[in-house]
């Protein structure tokens, strides 16, 4: 199978899903009410757009994930890199705690961090921080830790420092993981993010969708959620685009498989 | 029959003195309760320029741990290795090491890897991509320059690590049992090239390895290590004709004659007093295809 038949294939599943979203509601098999067919989201769509709503709330939406995830990710990098490289048993020490964070439940951890910060933007920037900061700096942490040994050893008989192996071996050695995090960690900053505006914002897609909900305008909700959804997978491509830089030359890459499979199918 | 050794001028400075070597691992989580384990006894080598000494001996006889001691990356509890007349204190740019498991960077190019340790070195561009070009051609890899290490084949990846540990010309080479992940017909070719190259830069080798064949068909001497504790049982000089590669030197009745002299050294058990308690056969713990 080549990578063509790949792309078709897929395009033929889109298809037929879409197809099914707009004729299932039209002849009753599911009721409209709840799933509207996908033309009347389409419609819904086009209004949002046309009035400049739609590019408004996205636009701040927007602005709070990256704001949230920028500081995740300014942060959980140094601290990984420093607990992993520099201090591995206090990294050991601190481990449960750290779990601890990154378990806690962050819409329960936001109404706390509200009654700090208030209903503003520091709260909703700081739970998606937070939220952030766990998996980049559990990533950072694998990454560094797991630097292949043989690895450092060739560097390390060049008679290469710390500081050189650091530089030079850990961190390109540690990258692949690191992009794995940071991709998670946009991820749950869409996610968060939604959460927050639904909880507490006047502005926002999150806030869009839970307007349209009250004024039962369905197709709203469903015109809401392409965007989020549609935002978030370009995030995921853009980081996946960066991170391809160091993923496409580690071993067994998923990409490397897909175009090996394809060039031997052509032989 | 023409042998490097006897080339050497008898009273020359040796490259390489290892003198005394003691190394001691304190084993605190065992059956046996915590104890001392005396991975290197007493161990004393001397290595001309040029030479290409083997070390073979079971698993557990410290091999692998001397040549980490001769590249400075780990210290004997006693003991000290000289190079020049100068004792090693830690890794420098004057051995290069190969390892078994290739240790290529990943995200390197078999170019960008060669040029590693000149990285380091400092040199200057436009010199290193020539330096590289001309150790990736000796190891016969023209046209994979812009390769990736997982696009090659164990053998390729082999070749790319003797080229990296060549190229920011050390004058000591030390492989710790390059050639043991590869298959068998790989494994001759590499030691046919790698005799090639050694005549080429005329480094002096210390080759690690378990195979008795390979030893004796790389080495001008090969220095036979027992285990428990690992100390050097003798020293055996390969007294076979060079240049021994692309040749059929293996099926030689001197060549079997050797192979079958170092086997013996190794399944005789060294005086009872060294190895009190534990009689174990050491040919046991070497690989079958070692004894073949």
């Amino acid at each position: 199978m080549n990578t063509k038949d790949i792309i078709i294939r897929r395009i033929i599943l889109l298809a037929i899903v879409l197809l099914a979203w707009e004729t299932l509601p039209r002849l009753g098999v599911i009721n409209p009410l709840f799933i509207p067919p996908l033309s009347g989201v389409i419609t819904a769509l086009r209004e949002l757009a046309g009035n400049g709503e739609m590019a408004t709330h996205a636009a701040i939406s927007l602005q709070r994930a990256a704001l949230g995830f920028a500081a995740g990710a300014v942060l959980g990098l140094p601290l990984g890199l420093v607990l992993g490289g520099w201090f591995p048993r206090l990294q050991t020490a601190l481990e449960p705690l750290m779990e601890l964070f990154a378990q806690a439940n962050p819409l329960i951890l936001f109404h706390v961090i509200i009654l700090f910060l208030g209903i503003g933007e520091a709260a909703k920037t700081f739970i998606i921080g937070w939220l952030c900061l766990w998996p980049v700096t559990f990533a950072t942490i694998t990454g560094v830790r797991t630097a292949d040994p043989t690895l450092l050893k060739a560097a390390r008989s060049l008679g290469l420092g710390r500081a050189g192996l650091f530089v030079r071996v850990t961190l390109p050695a540690a990258a692949p993981s690191i992009v794995t995090g940071l991709r998670l960690a946009a991820g749950y900053a869409f996610i968060m993010l939604i959460a927050a505006e639904m909880m507490g914002a006047s502005s926002g897609l999150g806030w869009l969708v839970i307007q349209a909900q009250e004024s039962y305008h369905i197709t709203r909700i469903f015109a809401g959620a392409f965007v989020i959804t549609l935002l978030a997978i370009t995030a995921d491509w853009l980081l996946k685009l960066l991170g391809g830089r160091f993923l496409s030359r580690v071993e067994s890459g998923a990409d490397d498989y897909v175009r090996m499979q394809g060039s031997a199918g052509k032989i | 029959m023409s042998n490097l050794a006897e080339n050497i001028i008898p009273d020359q400075e040796p490259k390489i003195v290892i003198r005394n070597i003691g190394r001691t691992f304190h084993i605190k989580k065992s059956p046996a309760g915590p104890h001392d384990f005396v991975a290197l006894q007493e161990i004393s080598l001397e290595v001309q320029k040029g030479e290409f000494v083997a070390l073979v001996g079971p698993s557990g006889c410290g091999k692998s741990t001397l040549l980490d001691i001769l590249a400075g990356l780990a210290k004997p509890n006693s003991g000290a290795v000289f190079i020049d007349g100068k004792q090693v204190t830690g890794p420098a740019l004057d051995r290069g090491i190969v390892l078994q498991g290739y240790a290529l960077f990943p995200w390197r190019t078999v170019r960008q890897n060669v040029e590693f340790g000149l990285e380091i070195k400092k040199v200057a561009k436009g010199e290193r991509r020539e330096i590289s070009t001309r150790f990736i051609d000796l190891v016969g890899l023209k046209g994979f320059e812009d390769r990736f290490p997982h696009e090659l084949s164990g053998g390729m990846k082999q070749r790319v690590a003797i080229a990296r540990a060549l190229a920011y010309d050390p004058e000591v080479l030390l492989m710790d049992e390059p050639f043991a992940a590869v298959d068998a017909q790989t494994r001759e070719t590499l030691q046919d090239e790698l005799l090639r190259i050694w005549e080429e830069t005329r480094k002096t080798i210390i080759f690690v390895t378990h195979s008795i064949e390979e030893a004796v068909f790389l080495a001008d001497r090969v220095a036979v290590l027992t285990a428990n504790p690992g100390t050097v049982r003798e020293i055996v000089p390969i007294d076979l004709p060079r240049p021994r590669q692309n040749s059929d030197i293996r099926s030689s009745p001197e060549f079997g004659w050797t192979r079958h002299k170092i086997w013996e050294l190794l399944q005789n058990q060294p005086p009872a007093d060294h190895r009190a308690g534990e009689q174990r056969p050491v040919a046991d713990a070497i690989s079958p295809s070692a004894a073949l």
